[in-house]
């Protein structure tokens, strides 16, 4: 199914600059309906008192990294098929498989590009 | 038969006498190597506090300034936006009334501002250097902490005390760090300057 334009989508990093970054990726991509948070506790309690159509997460954050959100969102009838992309440095095979078996949606590696960013959504909303 | 055995005591007593001396002497040897430890590990312990906190100062300026290149190009994409709707009004305007070759000409505009709004977000994409620069200095002041840490515990291991209880502070780091506080406090705004100045008559 196509990404909707109108979906909110909540964008997740503990470092002010990249959520700005992402953001302002995500307005030129036809996205408007952004909300942010800055660690992963935040993010969730978001989540569960609002209707989010995507997550985009980085992973290093303190109080609740991203992996940690992403195994709360799957473990959330609610928001478990909430599309998740994780957004990080972390680019270690282990990292990227501990992900996958947490259910990730997809994974992009910093520093990225707006393509690159636009062609995982794709993949995540064909 | 009590005279040799008398003898070989003697001889062992004289050999452990020799070994325990020698063990007094090499003690009494790293104990002066541990006195001349003392200042420079006092002076590291207390500097890598110092240091960390510039480093965090680091990560706080290089976003100050993200953020300001960011605000620019964001207000430049607003402004872009904004041109490319006014664009498409003249240029249906043009279209009513038959001027289909400036009509083309303001598609060619169009496209010349699609590309630098390319360019715009490239720049935006760029600034994730603070980021990654963020997340690196982050782990380098958890491992100046980790490395104050074990030399605090060595000083504490040791029991070593700085005479006068003040570490002695010479050499590169310390004139470095004079140089970064210093740096702190010179960084006057414009308007501090221009006070300065008056009092001399400038201005």
């Amino acid at each position: 199914m196509p990404a909707d334009p109108n979906m909110k989508i909540m964008v997740v990093d503990d470092m002010s600059t990249m959520r700005r970054i992402v953001k302002n990726i995500l307005k030129q991509l036809g996205f408007a309906n952004l909300d942010e948070a800055e660690n992963g506790q935040e993010a969730l309690a978001k989540l569960k008192a609002d209707k989010f159509g995507f997550v985009v997460s980085d992973w290093n954050m303190p109080v609740m990294s991203g992996i940690e959100l992403l195994r709360a969102i799957r473990a959330d009838g609610d928001l478990k098929d909430i599309p998740v992309l994780m957004v990080t440095a972390e680019a270690q095979k282990e990292n990227i498989v501990e992900a996958a078996q947490a259910g990730v949606s997809n994974y992009v590696v910093k520093p990225f590009t707006a393509e690159t960013l636009q062609e995982k959504m794709n993949k995540i909303f064909k | 038969m009590y005279l040799v055995r008398e003898a070989i005591v003697a001889e062992l007593d004289k050999k452990l006498y020799g070994e325990l001396g020698e063990l007094a002497r090499y003690i009494e040897s790293t104990m002066g190597k541990l006195r001349h430890m003392e200042s420079p590990m006092m002076a590291t312990a207390t500097q890598i506090p110092q240091a960390s906190e510039h480093l965090s100062d680091l990560t706080r300026l290089t976003e100050e300034g993200t953020h300001a290149v960011m605000e620019l190009t964001e207000e430049i994409q607003g402004n872009r936006a904004r041109a490319v709707t006014v664009l498409n009004e003249l240029a249906e305007a043009l279209a009513r009334v038959g001027l289909d070759a400036a009509r083309v000409k303001l598609d060619t505009v169009k496209q010349m501002l699609a590309d630098d709004d390319k360019h715009l977000l490239d720049i935006m994409t760029a600034l994730s250097f603070q980021d990654l620069v963020g997340q690196r200095i982050k782990k380098i002041v958890a491992i100046l902490e980790d490395v104050e840490h074990k030399l605090l515990e060595m000083i504490v291991v040791f029991g070593l005390k700085q005479e006068g209880g003040q570490a002695v502070h010479d050499g590169k780091a310390t004139e470095m760090l004079k140089q970064l506080e210093a740096s702190r406090s010179t960084a006057l705004k414009q308007d501090l300057v221009n006070n300065i100045l008056d009092e001399f008559g400038f201005n």
